[in-house]
Parts: structure tokens; C-alpha cells; sequence
């Protein structure tokens, strides 16, 4: 049998010396299985469009709200849109799974935590995208942002960590259910009623205090509170949360909170593709 | 480095108990084509995700070209490249497309892979389907071009897991012939999983026939199909072949090692037997429906190994 001695003395195979290498052949991968399911991109976008252009203004005129309230609702599909999005890309890991390339991936040389992230870049670029769709299709339907420099760096900061952490989430599930079918009958739970309950269309405080309470321990209200304060310029999320009076003590906590997310759904996620890729 | 694997009494335990493989040892050498045969359930594919480090054994050592598959495992797979018993494609990219992305995941600089994938198109019957979408192509293209997209890396060790799964006998006779050609061009080291006994005999040098998760014999098909003698009879019978196999062996005219598969008692004939007078034989308290005597088969060696559950499976 082959020993230690004669295993180092073997010449290497080629290997990857940086992860950057495999982890852009991964994500390309994605991304051309991506551009050829056109659902992936327009599915989850069309929900929070419907909301932005025309829930909202809708619900403006018969409640005779401000044209702030717009604004308010827009930004707050955001929310919708991001777990939408990143619960469809998880979709394809069990596409993957059970008629893709999967098993062809695992048997790459290539560390399988980096199979999780070259999904994720994909997943993140194609969020991005539809968040730039949805702010300019409000902005072309005369909705008013206030955005400076910072403003612009808490919104990015917080939708990104936000949409790293529903990607992770995503993987976990996929990795956890063994069906499509199984995935699919759990999205509602996890991408549509904590947005009722984050302060999407309403302030958290117009919730029954229990509720309010249950939605600032939820990451989304943290990332939509960030969002408002970041595109509004309006910190009222994020003094309904911490009821403090420095803004940017608050909204650093609250960043705090959503990295904190997407640091633990992405171990998380990692975590869970790995181990169930080996039996 | 001549040995291209080597598994030393490997096991896996899954959760729950069940021994899916049993301490099973064999050594591969470079460029041998090595065959593991045996039903479903056998223990076959355990072996080959083990091997291939998607499994992770209980128990016991795997080393491929020199890499412990445990110890090593990216470097186990560097070297290594499977074909595997289902599909495994990305169906809505291109053939061409799928043969690309393994190549880069194994590290194969893009020129060299371009050229890699030019000279084996042809070989594979190819050429005209690399720019289609694999979803296109029909199920035995589909095999071909997985077949090409593991040859892409020129992998020291290829694993075919049950490649001719699933295909209709045209297409698997076509894709046993470019195995076959495969085998006699390169020096790739392959281990090839099977329940076809005609798959195996044509293409492996050397087979193991697993049964409940342990090897029951290992050796050349010639070898094998030795250790059951020079000729056999085989009786086919209108009553239940166990009692009467029993009572044939009272009188010593069936030994230790025949076997009763279904309706049909094989009974192998060893030095020293006169085969005109076995086929003269009175058998007694036996009436055959028919009686022949040939020479032994692959599937005989197999029959009597695993108790014929081969047939049962396929």
C-alpha cells in the first residue's frame, strides 16, 4: 500500500492556487444557466414592481396618503424582492441536484464551499440588477428618492449583507429538503411573512406590540430600516427599532445585525451543502 | 508510480446500520481496465462515491495515483474523472459548453483544453453535436459526451460507473465499442461498475464480483470462468431444482459448487469428469425438460457466486 512518504514524493496534479480561478468558472457556470432561464430573472421581479407602480399609488389615492407613502412602499418592496429573488436562485441548486451537474461539480477538484459561493456571486448580481430595475422604474413613475453619498452607502451595505444572508438561507433549505416540491411549499414562510411583518408597508409600531416586538428581532426590518434611511434619508425605521437617539449609532447596529445574518445563514449554508454532498 | 489504486479494506457503514461495503482490498494497475461486478445493491456504487470522495468511508484506506482519497481528497479528485450511471449534464448549455467548464475546473489551460475537446469530438462521434444544447441530443450522445467531458482533464484514473445503464442495445453496443477503443488507445486506468457480465468480459482485464458489499472473487474472466471447471451441465427441470440438487449431491454426481438459478440446475464438470457420461447419466428421480452441455460463462462464474441475483436485478 501506498505510504505518507510516497504520497508527497507524487507529482502534484494541477490544482488551483487561489480559490478565484474555480470560484469564476463556477459563477459563469450559473450565470449562463441563469440567462437561459429567463424565470430566474423577471419572475420575482414582477411582484415588487406590481407593488412599486401600482399598489402604491393606488393605495396613496384612496387613503389619501402623501406622496411619501409611495416612496415608503417602494423602497419597502425591496424587501420583497430581495427574498423572492434569492429563494428562486436557490431553486436551481436542487435543479442542479436532481438533474443537473451537481454530482460532476463534487467531483472537482475544487473546494465545495466554493460551489455555494459561485452561486451566490450569480444570485447577488442578478439581485442587484432587479433592485436597479425596480428604483429606476420608480423613479420613472415620478417616486422621489433623497439620496447622498452615505445615504447610497448604507442602502448598498445593507442590501448586499441582506441578500448574502437570503442566499444562505436559500442554500440551507436546499440542502435540507430533498425535493423541489418540498422547497417551493416553504418560500411563502420564509420570503413573504416576515415582509408583512418588517415594516414594509406599514411602520412596525402599527403592529400589535407583540408583533412589533417580534419584527425588530427580524433582519429584514434592520435591512429595510437601513434602506429608508439610506434612500429617504427618513431614520424613523430605525427609531421605531432601537429607540435611541443617535441615527448612526442605530443604523450601525442595525448593519451590525444584518451582517451578523448573512454571516450565519452563509456558514450556514455552506455548512449544510457540504455535509449533505457526502454521504 | 505502477499502481493506479489501491483500496485497502475499505468499508461504509451508512447511518442506520446498513453495511453497504464490506472491507473489500484490491490494487488497480496503471493503465489496467478493472472491472466490479455485481448486482444492485452489491456495494458497487458505495465503492465508486468513496473512490470518487463523495461518500465518506466508515473504515479502511483508498488511494488514487498516489492520493489518499481522505487525506487528499482535491488532489484524489485532480486526478480522477467519472462518468456516472445517471446523466450528469448541465442540459439547457451546450455540449461544448459542458466539456469547457470541466476543463476548467480541473485546471486544463484553455488552449490545451480546446484541443483536447477538438481530437476527442471525432473519436466520440462528436463533431456535430458540440454546438447543441444537451438537452438535444439523444440519450446515447448524452453518454458520449459525458464520456468525452471526463476524458477532457486526461484523468490518471476514469471512472465508469455503470455507463451503459438505461440504453437500448443499439446505442450501448456503440458505446461499448468506443469504450473498447478507448481502452486500447490510452493508458488511462479505468474502473468500470457493471451488471452487464458481456460488458465486463469484453472490457476488463481483471474483475471483482462484489455480493453484499464484499468481493467474492477477483481475478481475469479467463480465471474465472476456470475455477468453475472445463464444462457444465445444465439441466432444466418442471420441479423445484433445491431438493433435487440435494439429492444429487447425496449420490456425488453434483458437487460444491453447482447451483440452482430459477427452474435450471448448472452443475460444473471438473478434471476427471466424463462429460459423455454425464450427458448419459440416468438422473435420478429427475425428468428434465432439457439437458446441455457447454462450456462455462461469466454468467455461470457470477450465478454461482452471488446466487443469482443477477438476473433477478436486471
Amino acid at each position: 500500500m501506498t505510504t505518507i512518504a510516497q504520497e508527497l514524493g507524487a507529482p502534484l496534479p494541477r490544482l488551483a492556487r487561489t480559490p478565484f480561478g474555480p470560484l469564476a468558472t463556477l459563477a459563469r457556470r450559473r450565470f449562463h444557466l441563469t440567462v437561459r432561464t429567463p424565470r430566474e430573472l423577471f419572475v420575482p421581479l414582477l411582484t415588487p414592481l406590481l407593488f412599486a407602480l401600482v399598489i402604491a399609488p393606488a393605495l396613496r389615492d384612496a387613503l389619501h396618503t402623501t406622496s411619501a407613502y409611495e416612496a415608503y412602499v417602494a423602497t419597502g418592496t425591496i424587501g420583497l424582492l430581495i427574498p423572492l429573488n434569492t429563494m428562486f436562485a436557490g431553486l436551481s441548486v436542487l435543479v442542479d441536484r436532481e438533474t443537473g451537474a451537481q454530482r460532476e461539480l463534487l467531483a472537482a477538484p475544487v473546494r465545495r464551499p466554493l460551489l455555494v459561493l459561485g452561486n451566490m456571486i450569480v444570485a447577488f448580481g442578478v439581485t442587484a440588477l432587479q433592485i436597479a430595475v425596480l428604483i429606476g422604474a420608480a423613479r420613472a413613475r415620478g417616486i422621489h428618492f433623497a439620496v447622498d453619498g452615505a445615504g447610497i452607502a448604507w442602502f448598498l451595505a445593507a442590501g448586499a449583507l441582506f441578500t448574502i444572508g437570503m442566499y444562505g438561507a436559500a442554500e440551507a433549505l436546499a440542502a435540507r429538503v430533498p425535493r423541489a416540491e418540498e422547497y417551493i411549499s416553504r418560500v411563502p414562510a420564509i420570503a413573504i411573512v416576515p415582509w408583512f411583518l418588517a415594516g414594509s408597508l406599514f411602520p412596525i409600531t402599527a403592529l400589535p406590540e407583540a408583533l412589533t416586538w417580534v419584527a425588530r428581532f427580524l433582519p429584514l426590518t434592520h435591512a429595510l430600516a437601513l434602506v429608508r434611511y439610506g434612500l429617504l434619508d427618513d431614520p424613523s425605521g430605525l427609531h421605531n427599532i432601537w429607540r435611541m437617539d443617535s441615527t448612526g449609532a442605530m443604523a450601525a447596529l442595525s448593519l451590525a445585525v444584518v451582517a451578523a445574518f448573512a454571516a450565519l445563514l452563509t456558514a450556514a449554508g455552506i455548512r449544510l451543502f457540504s455535509r449533505t454532498a457526502v454521504s | 508510480m505502477d499502481t493506479a489504486i489501491e483500496v485497502d479494506r475499505l468499508s461504509k457503514t451508512y447511518p442506520g446500520g446498513v453495511r453497504a461495503v464490506r472491507e473489500i482490498s484490491f490494487d488497480v494497475p496503471r493503465g489496467e481496465v478493472f472491472g466490479l461486478l455485481g448486482p444492485n445493491g452489491a456495494g458497487k456504487s458505495t465503492t465508486v462515491g468513496m473512490l470518487t470522495t463523495t461518500v465518506a468511508p466508515t473504515s479502511g484506506t483508498a488511494v488514487l495515483a498516489g492520493y489518499d482519497v481522505v487525506r487528499s481528497p482535491l488532489a484524489a479528485r485532480a486526478v480522477s474523472s467519472v462518468v456516472f450511471q445517471e446523466p450528469v449534464v448541465d442540459r439547457v448549455l451546450t455540449g461544448r459548453r459542458n466539456l469547457d467548464i470541466h476543463a476548467r475546473l480541473w485546471q486544463v489551460p484553455a488552449a490545451e483544453a480546446a484541443a483536447r475537446i477538438e481530437a476527442l469530438a471525432p473519436t466520440l462521434g462528436l463533431a456535430d453535436l458540440l454546438g447543441r444544447p444537451v438537452a438535444a441530443l439523444s440519450g446515447g450522445e448524452r453518454r458520449r459526451l459525458e464520456i468525452a467531458r471526463a476524458l477532457v482533464s486526461q484523468p490518471r484514473v476514469l471512472f465508469l460507473d455503470e455507463p451503459t445503464v438505461g440504453l437500448d442495445p443499439r446505442v450501448r453496443a456503440e458505446l461499448l465499442g468506443v469504450i473498447a477503443g478507448l481502452r486500447d488507445r490510452m493508458e488511462t486506468t479505468i474502473l468500470l461498475t457493471t451488471h452487464y457480465l458481456d460488458e465486463a468480459e469484453r472490457l476488463c482485464d481483471r474483475l471483482a464480483i462484489m455480493h453484499e458489499g464484499a468481493i467474492v472473487a477477483l481475478d481475469t474472466p479467463a480465471a474465472l470462468r476456470a475455477g468453475l471447471g472445463e464444462r457444465i451441465v445444465e439441466l432444466r427441470l418442471r420441479e423445484e431444482p433445491g431438493a433435487a440438487l440435494a439429492r444429487l449431491r447425496d449420490r456425488g454426481l453434483a458437487g460444491p459448487d453447482a447451483f440452482a438459478v430459477g427452474t435450471s440446475l448448472t452443475i460444473p464438470l471438473h478434471l476427471g469428469d466424463d462429460p459423455s457420461a454425464i450427458a448419459q447419466t440416468e438422473w435420478p428421480g429427475l425428468a428434465p425438460a432439457s439437458m446441455t452441455t457447454r462450456e462455462p460463462t461469466l454468467d455461470d462464474v457470477y450465478l454461482h457466486l452471488t446466487g443469482g441475483q443477477l438476473r433477478d436485478a436486471a
